[in-house]
């Protein structure tokens, strides 16, 4: 153990191939859920998630058993690339249902619907979800629901033979924030507490659900949405369908700004740390943000004349604002109506994301409070170029690397959009839109404006452009360097 | 179990790395958060950023919680402080490293225990009576006594000629000599053999055996045993003042060391040996100070390549006994390859003292060695274990480890296939590292 053999090769392939095979075997596991949900309600979109499941699985069991690896050692290498396999893998193989079932896709579209789900984006290229079977809504919630604590970290909960420090790899690969906060000692029951907590919130949401005006089945598909901040509904006008009901809209709420807060601090919340949560800075910038901007809100909206009644200035600004922040991407009201100011402040919000650490897309606030006070010291330093400053979040000071770590991902974050909206406007896709559909699949919202808003939907966009969204939303959730890493040169070269 | 380890330094950060690979849940607490981060991303356990002498960052790592509390900061009086708060919020052991051997003496004990401390780690201590040992037995690199020498472990070099190099281990066992080869360590990898493994010349063979048999082993190892008295120290490290404290009279010491404020100050340290102030890596000053008359020449200066190279400069001019203190742990194997008697290295010593409590939290009777990539421990076998089930050879062992010897109604014996273990037996298991968990789950 202490003399670590370093492999020769550059990457572990055969290690890779063997645990993607133990994911595929877990994902067939969850395509059996849809199957059984066909079958409760005789629809024949059971075979295709049947035959799915058991491909996967066959497929599953080829790759880990005929894999035969040299070493268990997993480098830094090994952890990137075989997180970013991961997911398009599962998305390849969860988009076979979608290719056969009884109102079916093209391979484009059926891609861009798995990795949409995965991603937790929402974004759906689905014109009638009404039409589509309950498997169907089924396996899209339960895309999301994976998808929303992360794939890798399921199977570090699951698999004891990845709780070494290879596994770690995959963790740190997987995990997105400033730094990956560990809240077990040991790297399974980190994984362990995590789906549990979130297990857990995932059947009270359901509960809750059921006691308002929802069926069971709507409320399940719902939960996993909302929890995950996903943003797939199982009908076609998805959250509006409940505009009229006060006690949802505030559950889903609830549950939309826990999925956007830190998993490691509601696990302390849990054991009753109350002082952790008002101590942490990022928590109450994320609060903060969502008052403020329901402020405005309410004030564009009564300025513009569209407060019909108490809930339209505040309910459901505020559910807007936190589907957005959180990138879940539910609306319960034309956003569009309340005009460009509400728009452009969308815009901000998907940017920001949640908290790190939670299911949330987007930059995520503990980056945006850097950037913020790393701007205000170097404006200080202009007046006081002798001054040492530092950078304190929840009395920690951030050093210097990660700062500069969270720089580059800024500029990266805007070349990506920057890139990606202008593939989409040259695809012939109106340029707000284009930046507008760019923003939000980055970030993993989901929501739509113009061509792909309320009015229209994702399906409307050319193939091409299709195709770089779906790689953005990956790109976004595993928080962008783990996926661009892999194209580098020096990725493949010693 | 839970353990809380308090200071990141080496052997704090090896300790951990070791303790997580043995599956344990490890907390790491230091103050330096660069430290902390790399140890972060690449092991399985957490870490914790803080001081480890403070309230309430022990309060915060619920070190109440602990089974095992571990201070092994660089300062003895920051360990004892730390173990004495950790004991006080409720950790179960508490174990503080030391740098002096008043918290060992027994006479001090009772007011040890009472600050909240229930074992002390000394590494140079540990590290000095592996030395004398060294010493004694010039012919073994490692020497592994239990129960008053009834049954030993000697980590041996083959040299070419010697009369086991070249035999199949199937035709040792046959021939009658009471040995058990438990382990082989050859071209950096230690492996547990099976009887279609051959010894090879250059192997660094560890062998269970018992005391009446210890002639036979020296022959059939193509040994000879060396007379040592006057023994030449390079470096005046705290290692060294500690070696010549415990050694008493067998020995007659000089130590030679290149910084003149600690040559002037060793006169108080330790008044009865010769100090000389020069370098200890000229040549011509080792000659000058009569290195010929030397028997044994032990190098304890902080740089691990220093030491391994005077060794072989020592061993060419003619020393029979080299000792280094090699504290780089990649080095270990290299040097143990080179012409150098025996190594010690102060962070394997310590973890020897801490798998010897988790193995047997209980009896202080029990012992347990570390090497750089393998343990050697003694276990009492539990009445209903797994290892009183059946025969040996029906027992389908783990391969990472071997039975080597047991210690039954005041006899040393060693183990084959047809060796029933039964409850109450003291067992000396050599297993490779990582694998000591399993070890434990065969003994409980």
């Amino acid at each position: 153990m202490m003399f670590k053999k370093i492999p020769r090769t550059l990457i572990n392939l055969r290690l890779i191939i063997r645990i993607v095979g133990w994911l595929l075997i877990i994902e067939a596991g969850f395509l059996v859920f849809p199957t059984v949900t066909c079958l409760i309600y005789g629809e024949s979109d059971w075979l295709p998630f049947g035959a799915t499941s058991a491909g996967t699985l066959i497929v599953g069991l080829l790759l880990a058993w005929q894999s035969h690896p040299v070493s268990m050692y997993a480098g830094k290498r090994d952890g990137y690339l075989l997180t970013s396999l991961v997911w398009v893998v599962f998305s390849l193989f969860g988009l076979i249902p979608f290719l056969f079932c009884t109102h079916p896709l093209s391979f484009t579209d059926a891609f861009f619907e798995a990795m949409s789900g995965f991603t937790t984006t929402g974004a759906s290229v689905i014109e009638s979800v009404n039409d589509m079977s309950h498997g169907m809504h089924m396996w899209r919630a339960m895309t999301q629901w994976i998808g929303g604590m992360g794939i890798i970290l399921f199977t570090l909960a699951l698999l004891p033979m990845l709780n070494y420090s290879g596994g770690l790899q995959l963790f740190n690969a997987e995990m997105t924030g400033l730094t990956h906060d560990k809240i077990q000692p040991r790297i399974n029951q980190t994984a362990k507490t995590l789906w549990l907590m979130y297990t857990g919130l995932t059947v009270l949401l359901i509960g809750l659900l059921c006691l308002g005006p929802m069926s069971f089945f709507d409320s399940i598909c719902h939960a996993f949405g909302t929890i995950s901040t996903g943003g797939y509904s199982s009908h076609s006008d998805g959250m509006t369908l409940w505009h009229d009901s006060v006690y949802i809209k505030c559950v889903m709420i609830v549950f939309m700004f826990l999925g956007g807060v830190n998993f490691g601090l509601l696990y302390k919340l849990l054991h009753g740390k109350v002082k952790a949560l008002l101590r942490n800075d990022v928590f109450k910038t994320f609060v903060g943000i969502i008052f403020v901007m329901l402020g405005i809100f309410a004030l564009v909206i009564t300025l513009r004349g569209q407060a019909f009644n108490w809930e339209s200035v505040t309910l459901d600004p505020l559910f807007h604002i936190v589907s957005t922040i959180t990138s879940t991407g539910y609306s319960v009201a034309n956003f569009e109506l309340w005009g460009p100011i509400t728009l452009v402040l969308t815009f901000v919000m998907m940017a920001f994301g949640g908290c790190a650490g939670s299911t949330a897309g987007g930059m995520k606030i503990d980056r945006i409070i850097l950037l913020f006070k790393t701007g205000h010291n170097e404006l200080y330093r202009c007046l006081y170029p002798r001054s040492i400053t530092s950078v304190k979040i929840s009395g920690s000071i951030i050093s210097s690397e990660i700062i500069s770590k969270v720089f580059a991902f800024l500029c990266i974050f805007i070349l990506l959009i920057i890139g990606g909206g202008l593939t989409l406007t040259a695809c012939g896709v109106p340029l707000v839109d284009s930046f507008f559909s760019t923003f939000s699949c980055l970030s993993n919202t989901g929501l739509g404006a113009g061509i792909t808003g309320s009015e229209g939907s994702y399906s409307e966009l050319p193939g091409l452009a299709k195709w770089v969204l779906s790689f953005l939303m990956l790109v976004g959730r595993l928080e962008i360097f783990t996926v661009l890493v892999v194209l580098t040169p020096s990725f493949w070269n010693r | 179990m839970r353990i809380v380890i308090a200071g990141a330094g080496e052997v704090g950060s090896h300790l951990a790395k070791l303790l997580s690979a043995e599956e344990q849940d490890i907390l790491l607490i230091d103050d330096n958060t660069d430290r902390l981060a790399v140890l972060d991303a690449n092991y399985n356990l957490m870490t914790f950023p803080g001081n480890p002498t403070s309230f309430s960052t022990l309060r915060d790592a619920s070190v109440g919680n602990a089974d095992l509390f571990i201070a092994v900061t660089p300062y003895e009086a920051s360990n004892i402080v730390a173990c004495s708060i950790a004991k006080t919020l409720g950790a179960k052991k508490t174990v503080a490293r030391i740098d002096s051997y008043d918290f060992m003496d027994p006479r001090n004990s009772d007011v040890v225990n009472s600050m909240g401390i229930d074992r002390v780690i000394y590494p140079e201590y540990l590290a000095a009576q592996e030395i004398i040992t060294a010493l004694k037995r010039t012919w073994a690199r490692y020497w592994f006594e239990l129960h008053d020498g009834n049954l030993i472990l000697a980590g041996i070099k083959l040299r070419q000629g010697a009369p086991l190099a070249g035999m199949m281990l199937r035709d040792l066992a046959y021939s009658n000599h009471e040995l058990h080869v438990s382990a082989i360590k050859r071209n950096h990898e230690t492996i547990i053999p099976r009887g279609d493994d051959r010894i090879e010349a250059g192997d660094i063979l560890y062998i269970t055996t018992t005391r009446e048999r210890i002639p036979d082993l020296i022959t059939l190892t193509g040994k000879q045993e060396h007379k040592i008295k006057r023994v030449l120290i390079m470096g005046a490290s705290k290692m060294a003042i500690r070696l010549v404290r415990s050694a008493g009279n067998e020995f007659k010491f000089k130590i030679v060391d290149n910084d003149a404020e600690v040559c002037r100050q060793l006169p108080f340290k330790c008044p009865d040996c010769e100090i000389i102030y020069g370098d200890g890596r000229d040549p011509e000053l080792l000659a000058d100070i009569g290195i010929s008359e030397m028997d044994a020449f032990v190098a304890l200066t902080d740089s691990s390549e220093t030491n391994i190279f005077t060794c072989l400069t020592a061993k060419d001019m003619g020393i029979k006994k080299t000792v280094a203190d090699v504290e780089n742990i990649q080095f270990i194997s290299q040097a143990e390859n080179l012409n150098i008697g025996t190594v010690v290295n102060k962070k394997l010593l310590a973890s020897s003292s801490i798998f010897q409590l988790l193995l047997d939290a209980d009896s202080s009777t029990s012992k347990c060695l570390a090497l750089a990539d393998a343990e050697v421990a003694e276990l009492e076998a539990r009445e209903g274990s797994k290892i009183t089930k059946a025969p040996v050879k029906d027992l389908s062992l783990p391969k990472e480890l071997t039975l080597a010897g047991l210690f039954r109604d005041g006899e040393g014996l060693l183990i084959n296939g047809n060796t029933h273990i039964r409850p109450g037996d003291r067992v000396l298991v050599f297993c490779l590292a990582g694998a000591l968990h399993k070890v434990e789950k065969l003994f409980s």
